[in-house]
């Protein structure tokens, strides 16, 4: 009777002292084994989000699946076989991870005040409370409804928004609905370059 | 690219430490001196080349049997010494199917088909699976990262054949053995105490590969560090993974 691959081998290994498939002992190594610590991780293939070249990514990640358990990156390097980067990253691609991961990211909003010299804490309310207010001042006075020609422009020049790459499509659609809406004309995003 | 001199040398550097995988790695330095000795006798013999076809080739083969048997049968376990045999029907089925089980007939191939492909008797084919060797349609024994893109950090990865000891190029997050894709189905287990060395499992169809990494450790020499590693496989069969390919310790 064939026997199958796995009967093969496990039945070789037995109880912890054993042999292997050939006959060697394997008592020592079971010993080993044991007390090996194991970690295990995903790769995840995905695109860099920083610029418009869109280098692929593999990412490593721990914990992914496991009850109770967040998954955590613990790397992430260029895709080897991704045909625009084929492996390679620049430095910000390279520093992926610490986007992901760095311990100073911001995790609250926070406002600097004029003439003031450092960031304080701020609420989200009460940061959409205040740019709202601030969107509407500045809008009400630097509004242009007609240009020098008299034509009807209706522009509101004292507002820029300046977009990230890591912005997704869904947040960039309805910052475009929102500014033109309001007349804004520059408009950008780093993703562009 | 395989090397008889570096794995010899990295199987005396790694037995010298007393390691638990100290027997396995003895062992195997006898038989990669073996296997080198006949590498060399037939790529150096005068007016003759692979045919591509074992069975023109065994004339030549069967001389270099005897000094396989006795060199191996020194050092073999009494389990292995057993099975010793290398007779041209087991040589015929080994070629036939690549069954891992058969050491004697895998170990003594190795050096012919390995210059087989180097002589340029087996080419490569472009329309072999891509989890098979494209010169000699060999299962793969091993997987490697190494970089081979300039400015790149990360590792392309490789393949090692288990017939011929030839590498071709895979993809990364695919299975060895069937191919699966699905990064959730696809796990990577390692221990601190071989940082180059990992586990790649599917759950697909519950085979590994083991990786060798050489990014993180460049002076490693895979078919070595893989024996030297023998824990992991122990770890990864008691899990309930198969090995795609068993080595020639049989893990």
């Amino acid at each position: 009777m064939e026997v199958s691959r796995r009967t093969f081998i496990k039945t070789t290994i037995v109880g912890g002292v054993g042999v292997s498939a050939f006959g060697f002992s394997l008592a020592p190594i079971y010993a080993q084994a044991r007390g090996l610590k194991i970690d295990r991780t995903t790769e995840t293939r995905s695109t860099c989000p920083y610029c418009s070249v869109s280098c692929g990514v593999i990412i490593h990640t721990i914990g992914d699946k496991a009850k109770n358990v967040t998954p955590q990156v613990v790397h992430v390097e260029g895709d080897p076989d991704h045909p625009i980067n084929r492996g390679t990253l620049c430095p910000k691609g390279s520093s992926l991870e610490q986007e992901i991961m760095n311990e100073r990211r911001l995790l609250k909003p926070q406002v600097r005040r004029p003439g003031s010299d450092h960031w304080e804490d701020i609420s989200w309310d009460d940061a959409f409370n205040e740019i709202g207010r601030w969107v509407k001042k500045t809008r009400d006075e630097t509004f242009v409804e007609k240009d020098e020609k008299g034509f009807t422009v209706n522009r509101c020049e004292g507002i820029g928004w300046i977009g990230g790459c890591t912005d997704t499509n869904e947040l960039n659609y309805l910052a475009v609905k929102a500014m033109r809406s309001m007349g804004v004309c520059y408009f950008e995003t780093q993703a562009r370059v | 690219m395989f090397s008889w001199d570096a794995s010899i040398n990295r199987v005396h550097q790694l037995a010298e430490k007393s390691t638990p995988a100290r027997e396995l790695l003895v062992f195997y330095a006898t038989v990669l001196a073996t296997q080198k000795e006949i590498y060399e006798s037939l790529r150096t013999k005068r007016d003759w080349l692979p045919s591509g076809v074992l069975e023109n080739d065994l004339s030549v083969l069967r001389e270099h049997v005897p000094f396989f048997l006795k060199s191996v049968l020194s050092v073999a376990p009494p389990a292995l010494v057993e099975q010793a045999d290398a007779r041209d029907e087991l040589l015929f089925e080994y070629w036939e199917n690549r069954s891992d089980k058969l050491f004697f007939p895998k170990a003594f191939l190795q050096p012919y088909a390995q210059w087989s492909v180097q002589s340029g008797v087996f080419s490569k084919h472009t329309s072999t699976p891509e989890n098979r060797c494209p010169y000699c349609f060999g299962k793969p024994q091993l997987s490697v990262l190494r970089v081979t893109e300039s400015g790149s950090e990360s590792g392309n990865r490789h393949l090692l054949c288990a017939t011929c000891l030839s590498s071709w190029e895979f993809r990364r997050v695919v299975c060895a053995s069937c191919s699966e894709e699905h990064p959730f189905k696809l796990q990577y287990f390692k221990s601190d105490e071989y940082d180059h060395v990992r586990i790649e499992t599917c759950e697909s169809c519950k085979q590994y590969v083991k990786g060798i990494d050489l990014t993180r450790l460049g002076l490693a020499v895979p078919v070595v560090d893989d024996v030297a590693t023998a824990a992991l496989d122990l770890w990864a069969i008691e899990k309930g993974y198969a090995k795609i390919e068993l080595n020639l310790v049989g893990l």
